[in-house]
């Protein structure tokens, strides 16, 4: 992980040096400025000049949760394992069995789906599906795809579905035109957003409506932060690959430990309370509710 | 044969003789014949039926007594629960899994790490061909479910290259954000579907950008997922200023084929697969340059299995050697059975259709047009085409009398004021009805 006084190299960070040498804590709003102002630059001064001009890293991602102009976010090979093992434990605590199939109604670009196997990016040496010897799938993320599948959950019988938001209804809908039940044929549905998570009441809602448990993901691409609802006190349990602290804002910033080539320090996930212990599922969970 | 027209091998395969090539082809097919016999049911019982026996497959002749396969053979037995895998060669776990969606159903193809070890390493020879070298970033251009997908990363891996991943997915409304990428990595090897090409230019065009300046930079142009003429070609070319344009066919059921330097069609990429052209009725290979079925099998026994598949292709084989000195034959995929028509004494693919109309009337190169379903049914030729901005009844004029005169049909051609860009270089056939409704 890069230390503080390393940020310095970085240009996004510079800016956002105290002279005392801390960081303020930053969000997507301030990574879009700062990428409005430096547009040669894809990441947005997230990566060290040197390496935008060459020795570009290995894996580059465009963030989905940002318009004009692209920013770019980035990982060399070891540190984009390092990701996918924060998605492999994430599923692990949904429950998960060797050689079931995890079926993805999501974007391929999308980092959950990406992380889940070599297959789907390069320099990954392990995805979450491999680790965890699953096979995966991916049916492209739009609406019109919604049929196609109802045909994935009719003949692969995945166990496990990850599914954005926006899809969850033409989903649904699509299942009920059909008269196919999920129950007893999907243990978990975990639901994504672009930023951020859906609210208990919609998770709640969409259990009712497809008659799974659905789970919900913490997601701000631009901090690789992936974070996963508990079973058991419905918070999000922060992976140990992520550092959080409590800001006098009442929000939470978060780190990433793994992040390098384009580090992600302090970034602000917004309103939310870090929950102090663990809980019945891992007593040394460090849970964040938002 | 001048030194400077032979293309630059990739490996010790690429300088085997056309006929030590059909001796390696022939020992891999073997292996795999076997293995689908001894492995794997829905080979078993299909070659059972057919009287095949995989010992006795001595030359690639033989392959003439394996039965053809075809996608409704595989979705019976992707309906049926027990049989599902029941062509997947392999450890089955763990798998990613692509999809091959068509207007009869969607199969399920499956990749085993085995599978995406060798087909990467095929896959990259294919690029290599192409012209991708170390060194350029790759800007990912399949989405996750399609079978692409499943060996881009193998290819960048294989050449050291940058994954660049683009939001979204490979839709024209997404088209800003390739442009973005484009733009803020400057590959020097770029692909692309043919349809989202269009839909990237006309974005730059929005953003006051040229093609030649998007593509400033950009040493290989690969359009795939739709065959293209001369005229086509010749029109990227111009449209991007990008030296080369290559085409690359491929099916999600393990076809490859790439053009080589000279782009004089497309040869076979022989570690993916074999294929022949037979007759549709006789099941007899067809003479070279002559149209017929594609039938394909794959040589690489690993994840799902595709041995003398037909995926519904018409194509041309050409087994004449290639200057550029490579040894495998050169096959040119037209178009699907699907969209072949009929009318007056032809009977003709889109592809003839998109290759008179350029050779007859130049002017026309790029054009977007629509067959009409109507005008088939009686009889006539009928295009809707996107009006072009000059000498507009001159050309359409000449366009229905010379299109008329070559395949001896009445023929009608009228001029619509827009149709999607996915229709440039994919002339679709569709109702009037239809083709309104989908600008």
């Amino acid at each position: 992980m890069a230390r503080p006084h390393d940020l310095a190299e970085y240009r996004f960070y510079r800016e956002r040096l105290t002279a005392d040498g801390q960081l303020r804590p930053w969000g997507i709003t301030d990574l879009e400025d700062f990428a409005a102002g430096n547009s040669g630059d894809p990441f947005a001064g997230r990566v060290r000049d040197d390496r935008v001009s060459s020795q570009v890293p290995k894996f580059a991602l465009q963030l989905e949760g940002t318009a004009d102009p692209s920013i770019w976010i980035a990982l060399d090979p070891p540190e984009l394992d390092r990701w996918a093992g924060v998605l492999a434990r994430m599923w692990t605590r949904w429950g998960t069995s060797p050689a079931e199939t995890i079926a993805f109604f999501e974007y391929g670009s999308s980092p959950l789906v990406l992380l889940a196997s070599s297959g789907y990016v390069g320099y990954l040496r392990r995805g979450a599906a491999d680790r965890l010897s699953l096979t995966s799938i991916c049916n492209d993320g739009v609406a019109a795809m919604a049929n196609r599948m109802v045909a994935i959950v009719e003949t692969l019988r995945p166990s496990m579905l990850i599914l954005r938001r926006d899809l969850t209804m033409p989903f649904a809908m699509a299942l009920e035109a059909v008269g196919m039940s999920l129950a007893e044929r999907v243990r978990w549905i975990a639901i994504s957003e672009v930023e951020g998570a859906i609210s208990r009441a919609e998770a709640a809602h969409l259990s009712a409506r497809l008659a799974v448990p659905v789970w919900r993901i913490l997601r701000a691409d631009a901090a690789f932060l992936l974070a996963g609802e508990c079973p058991a006190c419905r918070a999000f349990h922060l992976d140990r690959e992520y550092l959080a602290e409590s800001l006098a804002s009442g929000h939470v910033a978060i780190t990433a430990r793994f992040a390098n080539a384009c580090p992600a320090h302090r970034f602000d996930i917004g309103a939310a309370t870090l929950l102090k212990g663990g809980c019945a599922i891992d007593p040394r969970a460090r849970r964040v509710e938002c | 044969m001048l030194k400077s027209a032979l293309a630059e091998p990739f490996d010790d395969l690429d300088r085997l003789s056309p006929e030590a090539l059909r001796q390696w082809w022939t020992r891999k097919l073997k292996r795999a014949l076997r293995l689908a016999f001894e492995e794997l049911p829905f080979y078993r019982n299909r070659f059972n039926a057919a009287g095949f026996d995989p010992t006795r497959f001595r030359t690639l002749d033989d392959l003439r007594a394996v039965p053809i396969c075809n996608k409704e053979d595989l979705l019976a037995a992707a309906r049926d629960r027990e049989n599902f895998k029941s062509y997947v060669a392999g450890p089955v776990s763990p798998m990613t899994v692509s999809l091959s969606s068509g207007t009869s159903g969607t199969t399920f193809v499956m990749h085993t790490r085995r599978w995406r070890k060798l087909q990467g390493y095929s896959s990259s020879r294919a690029h290599w061909w192409a012209g991708l070298r170390p060194g350029t970033p790759l800007i990912m251009s399949a989405p996750a479910w399609h079978a692409y997908a499943s060996i881009q990363p193998s290819i960048a891996m294989h050449f050291g290259s940058p994954c660049v991943v683009v939001s979204g997915t490979f839709l024209p409304r997404f088209a800003d954000r390739i442009v973005d990428a484009i733009l803020a990595f400057h590959p020097r090897f770029l692909t692309m579907f043919l349809p989202m090409v269009f839909s990237i230019l006309a974005t730059a065009r929005r953003q006051g950008l040229s093609g030649e300046k998007l593509f400033a930079g950009v040493e290989t142009l690969v359009v795939t997922g739709a065959p293209i003429t001369p005229g086509m070609r010749a029109h990227l070319q111009e449209l991007t200023k990008v030296k080369r344009v290559t085409e690359l066919a491929g099916s999600s059921e393990n076809l490859l084929a790439v053009d080589c330097i000279h782009a004089h069609g497309l040869h076979l990429v022989p570690d993916t697969c074999y294929a022949e052209v037979i007759d549709r009725k006789t099941g007899l290979p067809m003479p070279d340059g002559e149209r017929g079925s594609v039938v394909h099998s794959s040589v690489i026994a690993a994840g799902s299995l595709f041995l003398r598949y037909d995926g519904g292709d018409v194509g041309i084989l050409d087994g004449s050697p290639c200057t550029c000195g490579l040894p495998s034959p050169r096959i040119k995929l037209l178009g699907r059975w699907d969209d072949c028509f009929t009318v007056g004494p032809h009977t003709m693919l889109p592809y003839d259709i998109q290759l008179a109309l350029e050779s007859d009337v130049p002017e026309l190169l790029g054009t977007a047009f629509v067959i009409s379903k109507e005008g088939l049914a009686s009889g006539t030729l009928r295009l809707l085409l996107v009006e072009p901005e000059n000498s507009a009844a001159d050309l359409l004029d000449a366009a229905r009398s010379k299109l008329s005169r070559r395949f001896e049909v009445p023929v009608e051609i009228s001029a619509v004021r827009d149709l999607p860009l996915r229709f440039k270089g994919v002339p679709p056939i569709l109702s009037e009805r239809e083709a309104a409704s989908s600008v």
